[in-house]
């Protein structure tokens, strides 16, 4: 199957900020995409990009084997979009929404189906304004489905979520793609990123700099594992004899053992053979948090 | 897209009688002005053929008659100057617009929509007005009809467009605001809708004849009280709609 959506060279800028420097990715059917990046790497641009709602300076793009720049309203009619900082008007009601955007669709969905499956059927009497930012965030997932899309765009789909709404979130974009529609993933978030999302584009400063599943990203980094736990055996001098140890430090009882994996196993070895059984051994393995910090030098969740 | 059309025209109109600001100032405020006036003057026939400055005052017909028919372009007036662009403005700011543009809302539905809305609107407040006027001080009911309703339709459409440029030039819904009242309140005094204009200074009178407002209220009164239809005032309305809506047109931005 040719690929979903293909992004070649892709550059836009605002006056002299350049907010998509130089892009290039590419998105296989069925897939869950994630593009994970810092406020203000370039990650909404991108995507507003894709969707034809704005015009890309340079470079080429294909979504559906449409030209987002030349088909938007052509390309709208088959993707699904949840933007980010989009509203409804404040007294329109969940049903009467869902209802609006399907009248534009050329081949809607049941709506009445649609309410349910997104756990809007008890609100649909609600207005928009009395909404709780978790039902917010589903009544656009569902304006999202409203035209049957083959893609859907979701943008900081958590954003000003509770944990709980978010895990909630999560399932529903998982339940997406059990549906066959590929999803791309706008997120700042490290955990979502590695809970939802297939293949992962790392973007600062307007360019992919690392492209992977969130376990390769981690994986092919070769960052190191913490193994953490406490004796009151003096010597422990043997430990750093273990091949893929880089260093032991040691906090009176507590020990951190830092070195590549398989770490843990290791270690655990040496000290059962040690006569060392610890009852609080535990292994830190690094996240794509992690990876994101080694790639781009700095922290991706801070504050805008 | 008629679908569509239809689907945003009613979502619009039901958002429209939800929001009690909206109505206070389209239908109210042009309602209690014509209340006001039309208890302030009288509805007494002997006062129809008063003379002003060489002018008949009332022109012809009661104040009360010269205001209910003055005042139902004051609904017009205070639609497209006040509501309508704060509202769209509103719609921008807030992303609502990107919102309809995501899923396929072509702008051609948002202007129809808009103006359609003008239309209704204009016509449902002035029915209310005539009756209201008619039920409280025994006013007269449109002697041509038609000529009145093509008159309000007109009206809507041009205080519409220039609805739909103030929304394309302002920043977002305070700027709306603040210029669509300075606008409203400052042409509303000196079109004939407040003094009449026989008792305004001669340079006053000429400028508020020559706006839209000036020639909506001459354009709903001459057929309202039988005088026919004015012919000049309606092709002057129409070219401030087209002079708005083709700036408009272009300008216009989702976001």
């Amino acid at each position: 199957m040719p690929a979903v959506i293909e992004v070649d060279h892709l550059r836009k800028t605002y006056g002299s900020k350049v907010a998509v420097d130089d892009l290039s990715f590419s998105v296989e059917p069925g897939e869950i995409f994630g593009i994970l990046g810092p406020n203000g790497a370039g990650k909404t641009t991108t995507v507003e990009c894709l969707q034809g709602l704005r015009q890309a300076d340079a470079g080429s793009m294909h979504v559906l084997g449409l030209d987002p720049a030349s088909q938007a309203a052509e390309l709208r009619h088959h993707i699904g979009s949840q933007l980010q900082d989009s509203a409804l008007p404040g007294r329109l009601r969940v049903a009467e929404a869902v209802d609006l955007f399907a009248a534009f669709a050329r081949k809607p969905v049941d709506t009445r189906g649609l309410l349910e499956r997104w756990r809007l059927d008890e609100l649909h009497d609600q207005a928009f304004e009395s909404l709780s930012g978790g039902q917010r965030q589903r009544l656009f997932i569902a304006l999202a489905f409203v035209n049957a899309p083959e893609l859907v765009f979701l943008d900081e789909l958590t954003q000003g979520l509770d944990p709980q709404a978010r895990r909630a979130t999560w399932d529903l974009v998982r339940e997406i793609r059990r549906g066959g529609t590929t999803v791309v993933l706008v997120t700042h978030f490290m955990d979502e990123a590695e809970q939802l999302c297939d293949r992962v584009a790392v973007v600062d400063s307007g360019r992919v700099v690392a492209l992977d599943t969130p376990v390769g990203l981690v994986q092919s980094l070769g960052l190191p594992s913490v193994v953490r736990f406490t004796t009151f055996a003096p010597d422990l001098s043997w430990l750093e004899e273990i091949d893929v140890v880089d260093s032991v430090v040691r906090h009176g009882d507590s020990v951190e053992v830092h070195g590549a994996d398989p770490v843990l196993a290791l270690v655990a070895s040496e000290l059962v053979a040690h006569g060392i059984v610890p009852l609080d051994l535990r292994v830190d393995r690094p996240t794509v948090e992690d990876a994101f910090l080694h790639l781009t030098g700095r922290e991706i969740r801070r504050s805008r | 897209m008629t679908r569509g059309y239809l689907a945003l025209t009613r979502a619009e109109l039901r958002l429209f009688l939800r929001e009690p600001f909206s109505i206070v100032f389209v239908l109210a405020f042009p309602l209690m002005m014509m209340l006001l006036l039309s208890a302030v003057f009288g509805n007494d026939e002997a006062d129809a053929g008063e003379v002003v400055n060489g002018i008949m005052i009332w022109r012809g017909v009661t104040p009360t008659n010269y205001y209910t028919a003055a005042s139902t372009a004051s609904v017009a007036a205070a639609l497209g100057l006040l509501t309508q662009p704060a509202n769209l403005a509103g719609y921008r700011e807030q992303g609502i617009l990107r919102r309809m543009r995501a899923s396929s809302v072509p702008a051609t539905v948002v202007v129809l929509t808009h103006l359609s809305l003008a239309v209704l609107i204009v016509i449902a407040g002035s029915l209310v007005m005539a009756a209201i006027a008619w039920l409280v001080f025994g006013a007269m009911m449109p002697v041509d009809a038609i000529g009145v309703l093509v008159a309000l339709v007109a009206g809507a459409l041009t205080f519409g467009t220039i609805g739909l440029l103030l929304a394309s030039i302002v920043s977002g819904i305070r700027a709306a605001q603040g210029i669509g009242l300075l606008l409203f309140i400052s042409i509303w005094l000196i079109s004939g809708t407040a003094p009449p204009p026989a008792v305004l200074p001669e340079t006053v009178r000429e400028v508020g004849a020559a706006l839209p407002l000036g020639h909506l209220v001459t354009a709903i009164q001459d057929p309202w009280f039988g005088q026919g239809w004015d012919l000049t005032s309606l092709a002057a309305l129409i070219g401030y709609g087209v002079a708005a809506g083709i700036p408009a047109l272009w300008r216009f931005r989702w976001d």
